[in-house]
């Protein structure tokens, strides 16, 4: 009895600890998949993550929507719809529109947020 | 001692040096020109098969890896339905360039019969060097290959987005050529790719 219940302490403990490393670990993958899907899509010749270019920083964008709750809806919309954007001469465009799965999407929309 | 009979070479030889005895110069000129004509249509055809996407994807390497990335892009399946190849990209159009492509093309063979990138991993391994090596020819090549369709002459203000007009025209002026900047447009980036921009 006394063997089984340290048994299952242990494996809760794992449990626990696994659950807590987790995030941790799948934030890093996150940031690899964001940054190999931003190199394909060329955000990077608008965008840079910390310096405005044409486009605002990732950093900027990322403060703009700390703590809105719509802000990765917002972000993901943008990157699919092809709204209007301003360039900084006064011209209006349509946003370029990201060929990825949803998920990746969200991935990366979840990384701009997170700079 | 009897003469030996001349073996099968020399046979041959003595008879194609000796003067023609029973046609005219003319008709052997006339027969060797056509000849001529026919073997050069036969070894052209025969090249241009190498060059077509089927003969490109009989390997496998290629069938399972940048045949499927290919697949994805604009250069596969676009608004104006023109389909651009594996060879329209990676075969020079003029002889010379072709046929040294052609020559240096036999390590693809090589590679391929060693299995030097025959599983996945193997590929992935090797993509950077095989992407900066191809990278490295077009910049030598000053994008040769992009230019048999593109030129920065025949780009439309009115048909490009404003921002990628005034990039491509600040780029033409600054001497930059197409490979600079459009990296990975029909194939996967490698891992170890950083852009240029970060």
């Amino acid at each position: 009895m006394r063997t089984i219940n340290t048994s299952l302490q242990a494996v809760a403990a794992a449990a626990l600890l696994a659950a807590l490393g987790a995030p941790a670990i799948s934030q890093a993958a996150d940031a690899t998949a964001a940054q190999a899907l931003a190199r394909k899509e060329k955000c990077l010749t608008c965008h840079s993550v910390d310096k405005a270019k044409d486009g605002p920083s990732f950093k900027s964008v990322a403060a703009k929507y700390k703590g809105k709750a719509d802000a990765e809806d917002h972000i993901v919309k943008q990157l699919t719809s092809g709204p209007k954007v301003k360039f900084p001469d006064g011209h209006e465009e349509e946003h370029k529109v990201i060929k990825a799965s949803a998920g990746d999407i969200k991935n990366v929309a979840q990384w701009i947020l997170s700079q | 001692m009897t003469d030996t009979k001349p073996g099968p070479l020399r046979r041959c030889w003595n008879f194609l040096s000796r003067p023609s005895a029973k046609y005219s110069l003319l008709t052997l000129l006339v027969a060797g020109f056509v000849s001529g004509i026919l073997f050069w249509g036969g070894f052209h055809t025969a090249m241009e098969s190498t060059n077509t996407l089927e003969f490109c994807i009989g390997c496998h390497t290629m069938a399972d890896n940048s045949f499927k990335e290919y697949k994805e892009t604009v250069h596969y399946s676009n608004r104006s339905g023109i389909r651009v190849v594996c060879s329209d990209c990676h075969v020079p159009k003029d002889w010379a360039h072709k046929v040294a492509a052609k020559i240096k093309a036999s390590s693809d063979v090589y590679h391929e019969l060693m299995g030097s990138v025959s599983t996945p991993a193997k590929f992935e391994a090797r993509r950077m060097q095989m992407a900066q090596h191809q990278w490295d020819q077009m910049k030598a090549s000053n994008s040769r290959e992009c230019r048999n369709c593109h030129s920065f002459e025949a780009m439309s203000p009115d048909a490009q987005k404003k921002s990628s007009y005034e990039r491509h025209m600040a780029a033409n002026k600054a001497g930059k050529t197409c490979i600079d900047c459009h990296k990975g447009i029909a194939h996967n980036l490698p891992a170890e790719y950083k852009d240029p921009d970060e």
